[in-house]
């Protein structure tokens, strides 16, 4: 047993932690927020330099390799820091599926242009009712001669408006059954009849509502197999749910510090307020929280990488992070007091967050009732 | 990242695992404490330390000459979580002996002391049951204000003063005692020693005290002019404050794996409760509020493993370590009154029936930890002791007491 990164994992932390500081300082997440992209093209490119967009995938595909443990160290610093973008749903929602599913063709034609940072994804899943179920698809594709033709409208669809290419999660069997008849296709951002509108949200962080009327996809632009796209998104949802975790872990290790700090540093009655024992042990309370969230989002990362069943560990990650990030959150406001209520506060771009990192794939309830499931209830 | 457990140490889980359902068969879990009461489950606690004991499972990561088998402080792990698991008794003996006596006396105690204590406890023998006087009417959270004197005529230190919730004295050989050796001193830190009592010795009286739910754990002590030879020093005279802070932490690293253990036993005892039980015709495992609370529970269990797992890998590593003890004592209280609340709740009424009459519910595992875990909570220190450790020890924020 060992709770170590490896040397490569420490160098990759070490080296993402500084690039992040430098190029993303906490006045660029705000202007970001407020951007007709949502992120910042210069430091995409560099991102591309260094190879994160192509980190796991084989070097047949200019990728650089590594493992998923490296992407989930990579995430938490990006969470740390906060960098507002597309890397998530290209790389997390879109590429880890197309490595897996993907024909021998697909993968040379999507992962190569992915991790030259030429193309940008995302993944149109959820719809109307912003769950993330099966029997809420009801986008539908039917057969047309040698196309899919879609209909239909996707809610919470990050960066769509920036994507070139959109995984579309559509119902091609019947309706009465939930996750038996989804087939997942693969379409052009551009392509005819595609409408994509950007949610204003807290976070400003590119949601997107994209509506399909008549879109046409080719045969060959299924992922996967038709009318089995649920496993894939099963696949998919596991790994990215757990790199969701990652970013919110690291995310709330920053909340954490800047509190602990914040408590050392300001005084009141001629003490550090963290001499007083309320602020002390609400600090203790959220440290716990950090540390236990952190090694839940390893170990179920870790089983994911072993290749063992690992949903059950993964909700329970989900879950956690959901509650411990929101907990962090209010009471590092809380300790920071009006201070920390300002828009130039850093401590309110993590809270802005909160609810998006929440509602991804899954909500507390569901990961819940998963959870109870997996001990067998 | 690694966090699977070595072949061997999975070995030694499965006869653990073997030897208790041999063993233990049909027993609720009781914890470690409630065994102190009842002749009847001393008795058994005791024939179950020697079978462990014989098993070379008592001790084991103690190392061979003083009755361990040197094994690895995983493997030590392992033996703890799959043994409160299936709620073996007699695995602490009192807590004291086996939880700090022994690792301290390792560390600051003679070679003598070390001969002549250790092999008994390692052996589970009733010689080797320790009790630990520390608290006393004055001194809880602030043990350092500890009255009990022992000071020095000739040979001899004449011991007296009180202790109060000492554990297991009714049954213990030996006393593990805090008392002030230097009445002059300036601090009170620097007044302290740890000495050795024998309790068989003239002038010591043990009055019981019954908590809440009848069990008689705790005790009062009295010490009259109590005769203990200087040789029971252990370590070094007024430096006791010091071995007393390394003994707390020694006795709080272990919570998280007896904790998750039996946590997890006693979830599963309620998950198969509610696939059972129908209301309204239909299993109370669909109901929605029930499946929440104990995902909830089950997710609170899986964080205390890992700081369980995360305390050992530090330990093995050779480190002390400090803050995270404090930190897992707290969270293991938290989820244990978590866990205590959200079963009573489940099973309802029937959870007030006591804990002998055939109506009690899940061998009465719920209702004994929903006693028990108040208590269970302040024993090794206060929750918000805790805090102040990790808070000051981790965050390196200002004393806040």
């Amino acid at each position: 047993m060992d709770f170590d990164l490896n040397e490569q994992q420490n160098m990759l932390k070490t080296m993402a932690h500084d690039f992040l500081i430098n190029e993303c300082p906490k006045t660029r997440v705000r202007e970001l927020e407020k951007d007709a992209k949502g992120y910042d093209t210069s430091i995409w490119s560099k991102m591309v330099d260094l190879g994160w967009l192509g980190l796991i995938f084989p070097e047949q595909y200019n990728g650089t390799g590594a493992d998923f443990l490296d992407l989930v160290v990579l995430m938490e610093e990006m969470g740390r820091n906060i960098l507002p973008g597309p890397f998530f749903s290209t790389v997390a929602l879109c590429a880890l599926p197309i490595l897996k599913f993907g024909t021998e063709t697909q993968r040379r034609k999507y992962l190569v242009p992915i991790a030259d940072g030429k193309n940008i994804w995302s993944l149109a899943l959820s719809e109307k009712s912003g769950k993330f179920e099966a029997s809420d698809i009801n986008t539908v594709a039917s057969i047309d001669g040698n196309h899919y033709v879609i209909n239909g409208e996707k809610w919470f669809v990050p960066f769509a408006h920036v994507a070139d290419y959109l995984i579309v999660a559509c119902r091609t069997g019947r309706l009465e059954s939930a996750d038996e008849g989804i087939t997942l296709l693969i379409v052009r951002t551009k392509s005819r009849g595609v409408t994509i509108n950007v949610i204003p949200s807290i976070a400003g962080d590119g949601l997107c509502r994209v509506r399909f009327k008549n879109v046409k996809a080719g045969r060959l632009d299924v992922l996967g197999k038709v009318g089995k796209g649920w496993k894939v998104i099963n696949y998919l949802a596991q790994r990215a749910t757990v790199l969701k975790c990652a970013e919110v872990s690291g995310a709330c290790q920053a909340v954490l510090e800047m509190t602990q700090a914040y408590a050392k540093d300001r005084k009141q009655f001629d003490k550090p307020i963290g001499a007083f024992m309320a602020i002390q042990h609400k600090l203790v309370d959220m440290l716990t929280d950090v540390e236990g969230l952190q090694y839940m989002v390893y170990y179920s990362a870790w089983l994911l990488s072993t290749g063992a069943k690992a949903d059950v560990y993964v909700s329970m990650a989900k879950a956690k992070a959901n509650d411990v990030y929101q907990r962090v959150c209010i009471d590092g406001i809380k300790i920071h007091g009006a201070i920390g209520f300002t828009l130039d506060h850093d401590i309110g771009c993590y809270f802005r967050r909160v609810k998006a990192a929440e509602f991804v794939l899954g909500d507390t309830d569901m990961h819940l009732d998963k959870v109870a499931a997996g001990i067998g209830l | 990242m690694e966090f699977r457990f070595s072949q061997k140490e999975e070995k030694l889980r499965e006869d653990v695992r073997n030897f208790a359902r041999a063993e233990t068969a049909g027993r609720g879990i009781i914890s470690g404490m409630e065994e102190e009461s009842r002749d009847e489950d001393w008795g058994f606690a005791m024939s179950m330390s020697k079978k462990l004991a014989e098993k070379g499972w008592l001790t084991m990561a103690w190392p061979k000459e003083y009755g361990g088998q040197g094994a690895s402080f995983f493997e030590q792990h392992v033996y703890i979580d799959e043994a409160s698991y299936w709620g073996i008794p007699g695995t602490t003996m009192g807590v004291s002996g086996i939880g700090w006596v022994g690792p301290s006396l390792m560390i600051c105690g003679s070679e003598e002391q070390r001969k002549k204590y250790l092999p008994s406890i390692a052996a589970g023998e009733p010689d080797g049951v320790w009790c630990t006087g520390y608290s006393e009417p004055n001194a809880g959270s602030d043990v350092a204000n500890i009255q009990t004197s022992a000071l020095r005529e000739g040979d001899h230190y004449i011991v007296n003063g009180q202790k109060i919730w000492t554990s297991c004295a009714h049954r213990a050989r030996w006393c593990w005692l805090a008392a002030r050796t230097d009445p002059n001193a300036s601090k009170k830190q620097h007044s302290i020693s740890l000495i050795i009592l024998d309790m068989k010795s003239p002038g010591i009286t043990i009055k019981p005290i019954e908590n809440y739910a009848g069990i008689h754990i705790f005790n009062e002590l009295f010490f009259d002019n109590v005769k203990v030879p200087v040789m029971n020093l252990v370590g070094t005279e007024n430096r006791g404050w010091y071995h007393l802070m390394q003994s707390l932490a020694f006795e709080r690293h272990s919570f998280a794996p007896q904790f998750y253990g039996k946590g997890r036993r006693t979830l599963e005892f309620m998950v198969k409760y509610c696939n059972e039980i129908r209301y309204n015709g239909k299993p109370l495992a669909v109901n929605a509020v029930t499946r929440h609370k104990l995902a909830e529970r089950a997710i609170e269990l899986e964080t205390l493993k890992m700081f369980g797992y995360e305390i050992t890998w530090k330990m093995s590593k050779g480190l002390i370590p400090v803050y995270e003890a404090a930190r897992n004592k707290a969270y293991c209280d938290f989820a244990m009154q978590r866990l205590a609340i959200t079963g009573t709740e489940i099973i309802g009424a029937y959870s007030q029936v006591d804990i002998n009459y055939k109506w009690s519910k899940l061998l009465a595992n719920f209702t004994r930890l929903y006693m028990m875990f108040p208590g269970l909570a302040l024993a090794g220190g206060t929750g918000e002791v805790q805090k102040n450790i990790v808070g000051q020890f981790k965050l390196g924020l200002p004393r806040a007491y």
